[in-house]
């Protein structure tokens, strides 16, 4: 049987519905305005509909799951972690030590981005993780659409496949004064049905990822030039290329490679702007980041708008497989120069396997907020 | 108001127009895949029957089209021309829309008007069965119908993707007696090696015909048969340019352009060619002759005009064509007919010489142009036939805008009764604006064999 660790963040969301962006360190404030818990009701939504599921649920004790899943009629097979008085970021954690321990297979959880940082932090990179969307912020792309996608896609299991995701950072005191900083944190894998749109997409788009990357890495790899600089972005896409130019590159970092060879690792816009002075011919290779795919701006700020003016917009190269193309609708550009954001233009071209790209549509950054998954209008 | 325009069944054309007569130069040879020295008629008489090879080179103006072959289009042609009086009246445009129905025919598309010829000459030939490829099935349904007319025996093999995206395409071909097997299929020594190197491959019309080649060469009773891209089988759909001319002079009527969609040409090489003929011996120098093509696979807009082999594998002569490389395999786009590397010889020199142009559009724009058709005209149409469409749409909407009054005429080749599934993903939102990144494969080691 598949075995499922189910953690909730019972306070996820609250900072949220009463305006305060965030519940991090303000928890105190959000109640006494008179937030109420967001995420038992989330969660609830989806256990409903897993009645049946092929999957044995493994739980922490009280509001961290326990009561909800009784709520909804399924008996946990174990309490693996049980707390006692307020749950807080250690409770998770431990939860998420005591599933390791089980050996669950999958971590379904239900918060937001902070609960998605602080599992893939005792997690690592190779325990899934899937998010039903309750927190305030969900930029990282571990979350279903809303919790009865969470629970159609836990209906399949085991028959899962698993794309990678970015668990997004958001610097929640720059947030709630209105700047929007993120930062990949880490990527973790995340589950989705296989052959959902078998019906609509050809065999190549169903096949895997790392299928996908390859194909992309041979088509660049055609194309390298050793008197070229290239500025890697963050990224598995990006940094399965770099393994096939046989060099190893920082997962979560903007790198630049010349000739074979990583000349600046985890860069940041000086670094760049050093070597843009050095090298004439540059190129940008970056890939969609988060579940709202910003290729330029949120979670690669080290590529500012002066290294995309003096590369200039034709010499960057979008990469993205099809999977994670199909799971983004549209794509964004925020740089933080709207000027330079609109030279984009309202299309673009991403490459998606070998010889073969997808035209895809940009939207408005303002846009993308509102498509985060589960987000409540007027909370933005 | 006159909406369909109709001929008598003995004002269908007793002979297929041959524009290589008008052609400023004649086109060039074809080339032996091993030697690169030009091919001679027995270096085809293995896969084809003798008066298929003398029509491939013929610069005769006309070929007789044979009697029994006359009473089998009998069946469906002369095929309607339709005014597009709702589409027009929805566009608001001053121009007149005018399309060729070719979806009456049995097997739902132009194709039949080849494959029965093709058909036919083999079964004089003493030929017992027939190979073939298919793409979105419409080629081969069509084979299946013309082969089961004279008793001869029918092997199709249909690109994988389409064979899973259509099966009612396969149900046909079987209901008329053929067999039909997705390719790649471990029945060959070039699908073996493609399946070798990509087990999931959604396959290739380049890979299906260097299949289905193989199969005739390696069989002494079998001979092979094309739906598109040689110059044979657009003499064979001339018969729709030369219907359409007589049609609009009923009406009083000359296009201003022709339309139609490309993947190997040959519909559109069917619509054209008599009037690109008019073109070329100055009857009317100003028709405009627009070949549409699916932005994921542009062998005319993007690919460059040189030799290539028609097929993946290089069992094929080298044509001198738009091509896209020959081992390109285009992305799975429901409009599976357009799925292929190159385009036809005689398209690809007219459309390099100018007589012609070619345009491109993503998948998703057409289908709104298909739903569009739809909700106006009545009729589904398949994918392929939707560029068409959409080009016929824009080309009345820029006489919305200039104000003039133009003709247009394009081929509306075939129905889309087999592809709801196509539709359904269109109206789920899910499908994918492929494209040919066409700058980074330039940069790219090209493959292409230099000639």
């Amino acid at each position: 049987m598949y075995r499922i660790g189910f953690v909730v963040n019972p306070v996820a969301g609250m900072g949220g519905a009463v305006g305060l962006k965030g519940t991090d360190g303000v928890l105190p404030e959000a109640v006494m305005r008179g937030a109420h818990p967001r995420s038992p009701a989330r969660a609830m939504q989806a256990l409903r509909l897993l009645a049946g599921a092929p999957v044995e649920i493994l739980a922490c004790s009280g509001a961290m799951g326990e009561e909800v899943l009784l709520d909804a009629g399924i008996v946990p097979s174990c309490i693996a972690y049980r707390y006692s008085g307020e749950s807080t970021a250690r409770d998770t954690k431990a939860a998420v030590k005591a599933f390791m321990e089980h050996g669950v297979d999958l971590i379904v959880f239900c918060g937001g981005d902070g609960t998605a940082r602080d599992i893939a932090e005792v997690a690592g990179t190779n325990l899934p993780l899937l998010g039903i969307p309750a927190g305030v912020k969900m930029y990282s792309s571990v979350f279903a659409l809303d919790p009865a996608s969470a629970a159609a896609i836990l209906r399949q299991a085991p028959d899962l496949r698993y794309h990678d995701a970015e668990i997004v950072d958001v610097d929640e005191e720059a947030y709630r004064s209105g700047e929007l900083r993120t930062q990949v944190f880490c990527y973790v894998k995340s589950p989705h049905v296989p052959g959902r749109t078998q019906v609509t997409k050809g065999v190549f788009e169903d096949s895997d990822e790392d299928r996908a990357k390859d194909e992309i890495a041979t088509f660049m790899l055609e194309i390298l030039r050793d008197d070229t600089l290239y500025i890697l972005g963050a990224g598995t896409t990006t940094e399965h290329l770099a393994v096939r130019m046989g060099c190893a590159k920082t997962l979560l970092g903007v790198d630049a490679v010349y000739g074979g060879n990583v000349i600046a690792a985890d860069a940041n816009e000086e670094t760049l702007l050093g070597l843009l002075a050095r090298y004439p011919r540059v190129r940008i290779l970056v890939s969609p980041i988060g579940a709202q795919g910003f290729i330029l701006g949120r979670g690669s700020q080290q590529i500012s708008p002066a290294i995309v003016r003096m590369v200039g917009i034709r010499n960057i190269i979008i990469l993205a497989t099809p999977g994670k193309l199909s799971r983004t609708g549209v794509l964004y550009v925020d740089t933080g120069d709207a000027a330079l954001d609109r030279e984009f233009g309202t299309s673009i071209q991403v490459i998606c396997g070998y010889r073969l790209a997808q035209r895809k549509r940009i939207g408005l950054p303002a846009d993308a907020d509102s498509r985060i998954p589960g987000a409540q209008p007027g909370i933005f | 108001m006159q909406t369909k325009i109709l001929l008598d069944e003995e004002q269908m054309p007793k002979k297929w127009y041959n524009v290589q007569a008008d052609m400023p130069s004649p086109l060039d040879p074809y080339l032996h895949p091993a030697t690169h020295k030009p091919v001679v008629p027995d270096d085809l008489k293995a896969i084809f029957p003798m008066e298929l090879i003398r029509q491939e080179v013929t610069t005769d103006r006309f070929v007789d089209i044979p009697e029994e072959v006359q009473d089998v289009l009998h069946l469906w042609r002369p095929s309607p021309l339709y005014r597009a009086h709702r589409l027009e009246k929805f566009l608001k445009t001053p121009a007149k829309i005018y399309y060729k129905w070719e979806g009456v025919s049995p097997a739902g598309s132009h194709k039949t008007n080849t494959s029965v010829p093709q058909a036919y000459y083999n079964m004089q030939a003493g030929i017992e069965r027939i190979a073939t490829e298919t793409g979105a099935g419409q080629w081969g349904s069509a084979l299946a119908f013309a082969t089961m007319l004279y008793d001869l025996e029918c092997t199709v093999y249909m690109v994988r993707s389409s064979y899973t995206q259509k099966p009612y395409r396969k149900s046909m071909m079987q209901a008329w007696g053929a067999e039909c097997i997705p390719s790649p299929s471990t029945k060959t020594n070039s699908g073996r090696a493609v399946l070798e190197k990509d087990p999931e491959t959604p396959g290739a019309l380049g890979i299906a015909i260097s299949e289905a080649v193989e199969d005739a060469a390696t069989h002494a009773n079998t001979n092979y048969a094309l739906g598109s891209v040689l110059n044979h089988v657009c003499l064979h759909q001339t018969i729709i340019g030369q219907e359409c001319r007589e049609q609009l002079a009923m009406v009083d009527e000359y296009p201003d352009v022709v339309i139609g969609c490309v993947g190997g040409g040959s519909n559109f090489a069917g619509i054209s060619l008599p009037f690109a003929g008019d073109k070329m011996t100055g009857k009317h120098k100003e028709i405009d002759i627009i070949g549409v093509e699916p932005a994921s696979c542009p062998s005319l807009t993007k690919g460059s005009f040189t030799y290539d082999f028609g097929d993946v594998a290089g069992l094929t002569p080298l044509m001198k064509i738009y091509t896209l490389g020959h081992d390109f395999v285009p992305p799975s786009i429901h409009a599976g007919g357009l799925r292929y590397h190159g385009a036809s010889p005689i398209v690809s020199r007219l459309v390099h010489d100018g007589v012609m142009r070619a345009v491109a559009y993503h998948q998703s724009e057409v289908f709104d142009a298909a739903k569009t058709f739809s909700r106006t005209e009545g009729i589904i149409v398949a994918p392929e036939t939707s560029h068409a469409v959409k080009s016929a749409i824009d080309e009345a909407l820029k006489c919305k805008k200039s104000g003039e009054a133009k003709t247009i005429l394009f081929n509306c080749s075939g129905h889309g009764n087999f592809d709801m599934s196509a539709y359904d993903a269109y109206f789920a939102g899910q499908l994918v604006d492929y494209e040919y990144p066409d700058e980074l494969i330039r940069e790219a080691i090209g493959r292409i064999p230099k000639v």
